[in-house]
């Protein structure tokens, strides 16, 4: 166990090492901070003793060690557009993003086991070949037209005049297909609970809980086919193994065989892969994000860019990464403790 | 020996592979029997169907593969025509199998102990803690070290021929009627598979469970079992009492497996071999389907499909067989 | 025709790929679906009405037209027209061929540094196989989009809007390629690995080959039915990364409108109901994308070659 925390640690601390580098490359390359700090009037030589002053003028190492040593103490820089510390932004944005990814998650778990299931188990049910269908068009659906599509539907409306009006059937018809709207799909809400720290939930009030229904359902809709068909994919795979055909010869209910004996070996890589995919996840927060405006990091990021915030681009680089990296060891540490035949020494058996 | 009716028969078992194209016939006019405590011994080379028809013994043939025609017959009750429902009360309760490689039979992400209890569950309603002493008792007979350990232990913290040894445990925690054992010692070590075998013939003797036993091992055939079946490229071309078969084989193939054991032929002579290779579902031959390979194929053999003959005790599908036999009946007669 | 190209199309024509085809219907709908957005994008000079670069021909006036079969549509421009008074049918056959022009560009530049890399870190092992791998784990769990989102941010700043939006196009290109290689690399490494202990390496070895030609000679032809597949699935989400790249303001600038930046420009307007400035290329993005997929899933069933899993 604590031979496999170190070999998972120290590579944490490498990737990271690597992701710093980067962010500092950034920041150098880019970012001038003097244009920021000073006008166009000082002269030259006041230049040079701010650029002195500041370091500027020291060895690179010199500069990343600085930078890196005040990453690790919690300083990444103030942000020229919030004019406050960058983590302490991030941090105010951090909770809505957190928010939109579990209720995302929430989504794809409850839906992604059962149809890929009961498509590995009756693949060639009418029902199972839709939703591998549905699937399969779902892959190919940008997450932000999802996005806009439903914003069209549920929150501007859609008001069908296909058919005759003057019939019965064809009132019906339209009024089926037509929608109201009135789904928020603008930020937050105003009605957000204080948790602690800079955490305001949308989860304990219906405006916010409406607030979170179309952004967390454009995020789930991109992730939800790839579970589905990687569930289905893996569960048809075990089925197949003497294994199961073993627990079938010992008389065990279906249910049993099904939901123990093949679910247990289909999760397994089904984790892995869906550690993977949390850093996918993040990638198409910015997308649903910009939609929606739903003020988290993604957004915060977008602009950021836009505005050419450097300290907030590398500041959000560096705890995007930290990220990945602490949910990959996470993963791989679930992976060792439900898998039985990985001993956690790093090595499987 | 014979008791009026089997325990286990089997009639006219067709087994068929749907697939793309049309159906290929794995089984075909499948016929045997067996009683209580009886051991039998199914051979032939891989391919020949042995697998598919000790699979088609508990109904349990993997898709796209489906019983085509004829009965199962299980103290008279047709395990063919049964409900998945009814068919799960006999499937390792009343028939335990046992399967070819024991890497790959346990389910690796659940303790020993787990899959014992379950199958004990599925079949008695007793207390887990019941359960798990009739488990532990069963692990005493086949003889593994301190089998409390080995509850809680997972598939892969075993040895395979530990594993094989927990497998035939799970296969005697019910007491069964018959135990069908698939090829169980041709995935272990050469060193073991003795142990394994002696072990499984000591408890089925002990307990006086019938066992069918799925080999390509005349040896152990001939050591462990009382009848045999031979079968090629999905028939049964001969059966009969396993001494009788060994020593004198009629049909051709079975002379020429018997032929081709090393001990058969003199120290450093070359190893006799069959012609030729057993054909595939795809393509079998009309006729009997070992004419393309039989010296004395004849255009009989390659039209037409032999019907039993009784030979003895031994009953083969060869007209070569056939032949001999009614010149023996006419010289005999003849003669008379 | 010559005789060599006429025996291989009858090779071709007797070929598993060609009966699996013939039989699978919605692989020859999914073919030609293709067939003809591909056409009509590489010739969209010749099909578009208006040439929306041209300013001369824009006409304000026209602005947010519907598509004929709304109340107020001109038949002027079938599917309506943008906020600037584009014609959309032009902006869209433009736009395909911009997407397409980027997803296979942005392929063939990935599939250059994977088939490199793949084989390299397949073939000689060792440190430059983990060196590699570890590169392309890394970036594969930061995911390709989010690896592209963070090159075209960084581009962005360092060029300017200006500056970038000329160069849009080979920067996108270049961006996904880099972005995208390590699936490709992955998918060669695996593919190399099982070559490797394959007999016919070790003759090349012992006839004195050097390595090079070991690898693209030899063993590089055996791992091309994997490329093939996977590079076809990496088109789909190349154009996808582009339209999302370009949905952020980090890609095709609006005077040389994407599917994406299409799909972006009519986003601001679908709340005044101008639905179908964003809805009409979304739909088009969408079937371009939907098709090659099925093309993907198809071939991946009749090829089955060894991907990299998981």
């Amino acid at each position: 166990m604590l031979a496999f925390l170190v070999q998972r640690i120290s590579q944490a601390v490498l990737v990271m090492f690597v992701i710093s580098v980067i962010a500092f490359a950034i920041q150098d390359g880019l970012g001038d901070p003097l244009q920021e700090m000073v006008g166009m009037s000082v002269s030259m030589e006041e230049r040079e003793a701010i650029r002195e002053e500041l370091g500027l003028n020291d060895s690179m190492v010199v500069q990343y060690l600085r930078f890196a040593g005040n990453a690790v103490q919690g300083d990444l820089g103030n942000s020229y557009f919030y004019g406050k510390p960058t983590l302490e932004v991030i941090f105010e944005h951090l909770p809505a993003t957190l928010e939109l990814v579990i209720g995302a998650s929430l989504i794809i778990m409850l839906l992604s086991v059962p149809i890929g299931v009961y498509a590995a188990i009756r693949p060639q049910a009418l029902l199972a070949k839709f939703f591998m269908g549905v699937s399969t068009v779902g892959i190919s659906i940008p997450v932000f037209l999802t996005a806009i599509v439903l914003i069209q539907i549920y929150s501007i409306g859609v008001t069908v005049e296909w058919f005759p009006v003057d019939t019965g059937w064809g009132q019906w018809l339209n009024g089926a297909l037509s929608t109201d709207g009135g789904m928020p799909s603008y930020g937050r809400g105003d009605d957000l609970t204080h948790l602690f720290g800079t955490w305001y939930s949308g989860f304990f009030s219906e405006i916010g809980l409406m607030h979170l229904v179309l952004p967390c359902v454009s995020l789930a809709s991109i992730m939800l086919p790839l579970f589905i068909r990687l569930i289905r994919a893996e569960m048809m795979e075990v089925l197949q193994s003497d294994y199961i055909r073993y627990a079938r010869a010992k008389g065990l209910s279906a249910v049993r065989i099904n939901f123990l004996h093949a679910l247990k070996n289909t999760m397994l890589p089904v984790i892995t892969v869906g550690g993977v995919q949390v850093g996918v996840m993040v990638a198409y927060t910015i997308l649903t994000e910009t939609v929606f405006q739903w003020p988290g990091v993604g957004l915060m990021f977008l602009e950021a860019i836009t505005r050419s915030d450097i300290p907030l681009i590398v500041a959000y680089l560096m705890v995007v990464g930290l990220i990945f990296v602490i949910t990959n060891t996470l993963v791989d540490l679930v992976y060792g403790l439900v898998n039985p035949t990985v001993k956690l020494t790093g090595k499987k058996a | 020996m014979k008791s009026d009716t089997p325990l286990l028969e089997v009639k006219d078992l067709d087994v068929r592979f749907a697939v793309r194209g049309g159906d290929l016939t794995a089984l075909r006019g499948i016929s045997f029997s067996l009683d209580k405590g009886e051991r039998l011994g199914l051979v032939g080379e891989s391919g020949a169907g042995k697998s598919v028809a000790a699979f088609s013994i508990l109904n349990l043939i993997a898709r796209p593969g489906y019983i085509a025609g004829g009965q199962i017959l299980f103290e008279g009750k047709d395990l063919a025509a049964m409900s998945e429902r009814e068919l799960r009360k006999i499937r390792g309760n009343r028939i335990a199998m046992i399967f070819q490689d024991p890497m790959m039979t346990l389910n690796p992400v659940l303790s020993i102990g787990t899959q014992m209890v379950e199958a004990i569950k599925a079949h008695r309603r007793v207390s887990t803690k019941a359960a798990r002493d009739i488990a532990l008792s069963k692990l005493r007979k086949v003889q593994i070290p301190s089998p409390e350990k080995r509850l809680d232990q997972y598939p892969h913290e075993l040895s395979g021929g530990m594993r094989q040894r927990v497998i035939i445990a799970i296969a005697l925690l019910l007491d069964p009627e018959i135990i069908v054992a698939d090829e169980p010692t041709t995935a272990l070590d050469v060193t073991i598979q003795a142990e394994i075998m002696a072990l499984l013939l000591d408890l089925c003797e002990q307990e006086n469970v019938a066992l069918m036993l799925i080999t390509h091992d005349l040896g152990v055939v001939s050591q462990v079992t009382q009848r045999m079946l031979v079968m090629y490229s999905g028939r049964i071309i001969e059966q009969g009492p396993t001494r009788e078969i060994i020593n004198d084989a009629q049909h051709p193939y079975t002379q020429g497996l018997i032929n081709a054991l090393p001990q058969m032929g003199e120290p450093g002579a070359r190893l006799f071999q069959i012609p030729g290779s057993m054909p595939s579902l795809k393509n079998v031959p009309t006729g009997c389907p070992f004419h393309p390979r039989c010296d004395f194929a004849t255009d009989q053999c390659r039209k037409t499909m032999p019907e039993y003959v009784r030979s003895g005790n031994v009953d083969v599908a060869c007209y070569e067989v056939s032949n001999l036999i009614e010149q023996e009946k006419n010289m005999q007669e003849a003669g008379s | 025709m010559t005789t060599a190209t006429l025996s291989r199309w009858n090779r071709f024509r007797e070929s598993f790929l060609w009966y699996s085809f013939k039989r699978d219907k919605v692989a020859i709908a999914s073919f030609i679906v293709l067939l003809l957005m591909v056409f009509a994008a590489i010739f969209a000079p010749l099909f578009a009405p208006t040439d929306p670069y041209d300013l001369a021909q824009i006409d304000i006036m026209n602005s947010e037209l519907p598509p004929v079969g709304m109340p107020g549509a001109d038949p002027a421009f079938p599917l309506g027209t943008d906020a600037q008074g584009r014609d959309m049918l032009s902006t869209i056959l433009y736009g395909t061929r911009v997407s397409l022009l980027i997803g296979f560009g942005a392929v063939v530049l990935q599939a250059a540094l994977g088939i490199l890399f793949g084989l390299l870190a397949g073939y000689l092992g060792g440190r430059v196989d983990s060196i590699l791998m570890r590169i392309a784990d890394v970036q594969l769990s930061f995911s390709t989009l989010m690896v592209a989102i963070i090159v075209g941010a960084v581009f962005k700043a360092s060029f300017g809007n200006l500056m970038f939006g000329e160069i849009a196009i080979y920067m996108l290109i270049f961006i996904i390629g880099i972005a995208e290689w390590p699936q490709i690399a992955r998918t060669v490494r695996a593919s190399v690995l099982a070559e490797k202990k394959k007999e016919y390496v070790d003759a090349a070895k012992v006839m004195g080959f050097r390595t090079n030609r070991i690898m693209f000679r030899h063993i590089l032809p055996n791992t091309l039915s994997p490329i093939f597949v996977i590079a076809t699935v990496q088109i789909a989400n190349a154009i996808i990364s582009e339209a999302a790249l370009s949905f952020l303001g980090l890609g095709m600038p609006e005077t040389q409108p994407s599917l994406g930046s299409l799909i972006k420009s009519g986003f601001d307007y679908i709340q005044s109901g101008s639905w179908w400035i964003t809805l009409i290329p979304g739909l088009v993005l969408v079937v371009l994308v939907l098709v090659i997929n099925l093309l993907g899933d198809w071939l991946r069933d009749v090829m089955n070659p060894r991907l990299y899993k998981g």
